[in-house]
């Protein structure tokens, strides 16, 4: 608990420079009754990449804020360089050479990648400059895009590479990265810091690297701090902790090493631990002469550019079985979600629940029969950010919060303290507005009205994106406790760990088509590895 | 101006938002900018006034005056502000829903023009016809305005153009009706000396104005009131308004929610329409000689649909709000009618309240714009 490594905190690790980079001192910050940030020093030394670890709501993009000028501190100093500056705005945190990536998204989806790249840059526009520069950094970092896209039409991990060549392309001298590659794959992620740490070495900047994989952060960074409750509870270099430390650091008690597999985002193919992980069968499944709960019969569906995404899709789930879908980004998962979310017509094919079709694109049809979705961008159709959080746990279904039209406000609060004790959801109350909230705690938000629901089918995408590693040790233990009860499960991720841990049955989707499936108890990383990428089953 | 990217995420991002600790501190901040761009107004105003050969200390107790110094100043104020008010509910309502319906002085027109058709035809006893008028006033500003709801859910046309393509339509038709005895024209022995003009409606046709301390004014003050009450609790507090607000703020969190974008949406522009048509029924029936005196004119609209709108704007889309904005550009518009009194020519009166409109928009745009660069980060955030 204590400054333990690295002595006193508020000279921070200087061993490369003797001014650090960064000198926060006593940095306080509250929002009404909520202290997201408590009397944290932190130094950030030139030339290092520093973990910044914590849970849900522990007041690291805030304090991060702080230092771009997007949030003013209530106390406490900034210095860069030795010198103390008053960070008022964005402007001169850029003009000190600050730069960020932000945990979420602000793309404009209609604007290709180099219009985005250059959003709100004065004067004239130069398109080649700027994809010259666009390709340097893509070849630099291996962060490949293709500068004429549209942005609406990238998938997560592409719109991740489009931000941080945002903020790459001034060459800040000193970058945070708030959660950046929780939507880029393990290898994309390595490459990045691996061509970070060069530039780190090379041109002494000072990086700061917000995340909950705590794999990646041990290999990554050089040092480490850990925030809890807005205060900095512990810090050390990189090579003196491990993962079950850090996790009981962040979380304060033991986290279940099983999930924290999937947390700690272990990808290599040839994990031979694998048969550790005890694979869970089905015993749920009934019988095969049994009604799917769903069918999805040869669903054809186009993307907005007329691209086919889902291309003859059949898939039939029963209650109590959770499927996982794996595949590479961008193979037609997203439509999957967006069909059952209501959110996009089938051009041709059916989609029915309990044996009755389903209308598909037409609004609320997919929820009232009973598909909850937890969708892969929480921002996209899960929540309404200038609601409150109270609203958003009933956006979908508000019934049981109303009487006779009315919203019933006592009711819908006692459901909302309900639901934030359930999912601890750290935020300011049942009325803070959505957008306030940490983006881990919107995710649980996400989670809690989705599962509350009592669904009969839930599409989980991403489920755990944004989550610290308690709080996937619980999302897994919901997940898995819905499909006891008879929900079925249709679980979309990017991440094998978590596929392999929780689904009975797999399949493989490749450009819009299942192109393998298969049981848990046959599944393994080089098989579906092989099939992902679009080898023949 | 290396980095005006990171500055509009600064002001874009919602995370961006100041925490509920200085929400008092954005008041005072917006209550100083109101202040300051008020003086200014009222400075260049002062300047004007006395460039052109006039003393600014007059022209500002004609202001008063007008607005309620005078005896029943007041009362003709809260009448004017009673239309303003109704007008600004129903550009909250569509605005809630995320459309931008600008056609409001069109809807107001014809809403009034149809109310005075049917009045006129059906002719029933008094106080049965004059509730007709108001609700066939709204039938007709909504349906006016369904024409723009039609054009943006079956073809895609925008509703800020649809909506201010149909004022222009609107004003014409009105017009030509005006034309026309079988339409709305009067007939011939009872125009007085105009040309285009409706009959008066019949005294017992009319809303009544009752009197407080010489200020009389028509009960579409508390009509209006009213209004606003159900319209915040509506927005607020029923399931209705909660999903429109949806609506308006994640049209996809909406469409997978079972809010319709077609309905919702139609639904929204409609009633937008309606309140218009509905503040000229009642300026119809509830007459006062600023507003056609009962009868349908060219120009009854008066105006009244864009100041309703701009009120909808400098409160904020908060239907509260709106009574206390109505009632300062009701001031602005009795006030001003006052100041031609003071010998200062009528285009510098005109320049003047001109001004002071705008000292009062200004800070709400400064608002409105911060606003939607917000909204617009949010609904393109993604994670
Ligand atoms: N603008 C704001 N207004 C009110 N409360 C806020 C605001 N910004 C943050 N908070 C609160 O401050 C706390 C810390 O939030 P912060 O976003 O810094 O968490 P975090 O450590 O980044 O968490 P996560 O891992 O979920 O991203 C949260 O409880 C959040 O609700
Ligand atoms: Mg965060």
């Amino acid at each position: 608990m204590s400054h333990s490594e690295l002595g006193d905190a508020g000279t921070g690790v200087t061993n490369s420079s003797p001014v650090p980079a960064v000198q926060l001192s006593g940095i306080a910050k509250r929002f009404g009754a909520v202290v997201a940030c408590d009397n944290v020093d932190l130094a950030l030394a030139r030339g290092r990449i520093h973990g910044l670890l914590g849970e849900n709501g522990a007041g690291k993009s805030t304090l991060m804020k702080m230092l771009i000028g997007l949030v003013l501190p209530d106390a406490g100093t900034i210095a860069i360089d030795g010198k103390t500056e008053s960070i008022h705005d964005p402007l001169t945190a850029s003009a000190l050479g600050i730069g960020m990536v932000h945990q979420h998204f602000s793309l404009v989806d209609a604007l290709a990648v180099w219009e985005n790249v250059t959003l709100g840059d004065a004067g004239r526009l130069d398109p080649n400059a700027t994809r010259n520069r666009i390709g340097e950094i893509s070849e630099q970092y291996g962060l490949v895009i293709d500068p004429d896209k549209r942005v609406g039409d990238l998938t997560a991990g592409l719109r991740q590479r489009v931000e941080i060549i945002k903020c790459l392309r001034r060459d800040p001298s000193i970058v945070i990265f708030d959660e950046p590659t929780s939507v880029l794959t393990p290898e994309e992620s390595e490459q990045l810091f691996e061509s970070l740490r060069h530039v780190v070495a090379a041109e002494n900047r000072a990086v700061v690297l917000v995340s909950h994989k705590l794999d990646e952060v041990l290999h990554a960074t050089d040092d480490i701090t850990i925030m809890r409750q807005g205060r900095v509870v512990d810090q050390r270099y990189s090579t003196d902790a491990d993962a079950p430390t850090l996790a009981r650091a962040m979380v304060g008690r033991e986290v279940s090493l099983r999930s924290e597999r999937a947390a700690l985002g272990i990808h290599s193919l040839d994990d031979t631990d694998l048969d550790d992980v005890e694979p869970v069968e089905p015993d749920t499944v009934l019988p095969a002469t049994a009604q799917p709960v769903l069918r999805i019969d040869r669903a054809v569906a186009h993307d907005a550019d007329g691209v086919v995404a889902l291309d003859e899709f059949s898939l039939e789930m029963h209650s109590g079985e959770i499927v996982g879908v794996a595949g590479v980004e961008g193979n037609g998962q997203r439509a999957l979600g967006d069909v059952l979310s209501s959110l996009l017509t089938l051009s041709s094919g059916t989609v029915a629940v309990d044996g009755a079709v389903v209308p598909t694109g037409k609004s609320g049809a997919m929820a009232e029969a009973g598909i909850g979705v937890i969708p892969e961008d929480r921002h996209d159709s899960g929540l309404v950010l200038d609601m409150t959080v109270a609203e958003n746990l009933v956006l979908v279904d508000q019934s049981r919060a109303a009487t006779r039209g009315l919203i019933d406000q006592r009711r819908l609060h006692a459901f909302t303290e309900e639901m934030i004790e359930q999912f601890n959801i750290s935020c300011g109350g049942p009325t803070a507005p959505m957008w306030s909230v940490s983006g881990g705690n919107q995710q649980r938000v996400v989670l809690a009205r989705e599962l509350s629901q009592e669904p009969k089918i839930l599409v989980a995408a991403q489920p755990t994106r944004g989550l610290d590693v308690g709080a996937i040790e619980y999302m897994s233990h919901r997940l898995e406790t819905a499909a006891a009860s008879g929900v079925a499960v249709l679980l979309i991720s990017s991440e094998l760990e978590e596929i392999l841990e929780l689904s009975h049955r797999i399949i493989v989707m490749h450009s819009g088509r299942i192109v393998g499936e298969m049981s848990r108890a046959e599944a393994n990383f080089e098989t579906l590895g092989l099939l992902m990428g679009g080898a023949a089953a | 101006m290396t980095d005006a990217t990171t500055a509009v995420d600064a002001v874009g991002s919602p995370d961006a938002q100041p925490g509920r600790t200085r929400r008092g501190a954005r008041l005072s901040e917006w209550s100083a900018l109101y202040a300051m761009s008020i003086f200014a107004a009222l400075v260049l105003s002062a300047i004007l006034v006395e460039a052109t050969g006039g003393d600014w200390r007059p022209v500002v107790s004609a202001l008063l005056d007008g607005s309620v110094r005078r005896p029943g100043r007041w009362g003709e104020t809260l009448a004017t502000a009673a239309p303003l008010l109704v007008v600004a509910l129903g550009t909250v309502i569509s605005s809630k829903a995320g459309l931008v319906n600008i056609g409001q002085e069109g809807q107001l027109y014809v809403g009034a023009a149809v109310g005075a058709y049917f009045g006129f035809l059906i002719g029933g006893p008094g106080p049965i016809n004059v509730v007709l008028i108001l609700i066939i006033g709204a039938a007709g500003g909504g349906l006016w305005a369904g024409v723009a709801a039609g054009l943006r859910y079956w073809r895609g046309v925008p509703e800020v153009l649809s909506t201010l393509l149909l004022v222009t339509v609107g004003g014409q038709a009105v017009a030509y009706s005006l034309r026309w005895e079988w339409l709305l024209l009067a007939p011939e022995g009872r125009r007085g000396n105009r040309n285009q003009v409706s009959e008066q409606l019949a005294t017992d046709n009319r809303l009544p104005r009752p009197d407080f301390f010489g200020n009389e004014f028509p009960l579409t003050v508390f009509i209006s009131v009213v209004l606003a009450v159900i319209v915040a609790f509506a927005l607020s507090r029923t399931v209705w308004g909660f999903r429109l607000r949806m609506l308006g703020r994640n049209p996809r969190a909406a469409q997978r929610s079972g809010v319709s974008e077609t309905r919702y949406g139609a639904m929204a522009l409609m009633l937008g329409g309606a309140f218009a048509g509905l503040a000229g029924a009642a300026m119809l029936t509830g007459g006062g000689f600023a507003f056609g005196n009962y009868q349908m004119v060219p120009g009854f609209s008066a105006n009244i649909g864009w100041t309703g709108l701009l009120v909808a704007l400098v409160a904020y889309e908060k239907p509260l709000a709106a009574i206390p904005v109505a009632v300062v550009f009701a001031g602005l518009r009795t006030g001003s009618s006052f100041v031609g009194s003071t010998g200062v020519e009528g285009r510098i009166t005109d320049v003047i309240s001109g001004l002071l409109v705008l000292a009062l928009l200004i800070p709400a745009a400064v608002m409105l714009l911060r606003d939607r660069r917000r909204a617009r980060a949010a609904a393109t955030e993604r994670v």
